[in-house]
């Protein structure tokens, strides 16, 4: 139990819950608290000494942020 | 590893800080704070030469956030 | 020593994720994210990944500069 792996499922609960639970319900509350969620993977997946599989992880998820992001602005902003 | 802990402290105290004020351009400024202070506690950490690009690069980062979401506070880019 | 540090960089990452979770303006929230992005990169820094730390640090900013063209129009 390093402390890399116990902080990331830490966050990787924290993110659960604020994604599944949030305050208000907005389409961009919701995806900054995915956000903490991929946070938290990251570091599990640091713990495992994954470096390729994080580097991919980190890419995709600004790849998926910048196409969610569109599909919000065209979807509430019209 | 003293002067990692003095970072580490001052980082904290700024997070609190943080945390703590209500108005959003005074979260700015302490966020400026414990931006330095985790960019002066990754060269500390580390006793490599490739720790001071690292700390570079979170340096640039952070700062172009910070400033980003201060110029969106702001009003923003007025469009032509 | 080392046991003190990792502490007070964990506690910042929960402080930050937390704050992410219970405040509700837009801009609160990226603040708290990028609180706990400053608490998560000294563990990939310790671990001993610098370019990892390199790539994250630089790839983070550009995801929240993405969602700050979402809330502008949102907010006015």
């Amino acid at each position: 139990m390093t402390p890399e792996l116990i902080l990331g499922l830490l966050l990787l609960i924290v993110g659960i819950a604020a994604g599944a639970y949030p305050r208000t319900r907005d389409y961009l509350d919701r995806l900054i608290n995915v956000e903490i969620a991929a946070t938290g993977l990251m570091l599990v997946l640091l713990s495992f000494n994954e470096t390729i599989s994080l580097l991919t992880f980190v890419a995709v998820t600004a790849l998926a942020t910048a196409v969610l992001i569109r599909v919000i602005e065209r979807r509430s902003g019209i | 590893m003293i002067p990692v802990l003095v970072c580490a402290g001052i980082g904290l105290y700024a997070a609190c800080r943080v945390v703590l004020e209500p108005e959003t351009p005074r979260k700015l400024l302490y966020l400026s704070v414990l931006n330095f202070a985790v960019a002066g506690s990754i060269v500390l950490l580390v006793p490599d030469i490739m720790a001071l690009f690292a700390a570079a690069a979170y340096f640039v980062g952070s700062t172009l956030e910070s400033n980003a979401i201060a110029s969106t506070w702001a009003g923003g880019v007025k469009r032509t | 020593m080392m046991e003190y540090i990792i502490a007070i960089f964990g506690i910042i990452a929960l402080i930050g994720a937390f704050t992410t979770y219970l405040r509700t303006s837009p801009f609160d929230k990226l603040i708290g994210v990028a609180i706990m992005t400053g608490g998560v990169i000294p563990f990939v820094v310790i671990k001993g990944y610098l370019d990892v730390a390199i790539v994250i640090a630089l790839v983070v900013p550009v995801t929240t500069i993405f969602m700050l063209q979402a809330s502008r129009r949102g907010m006015r």
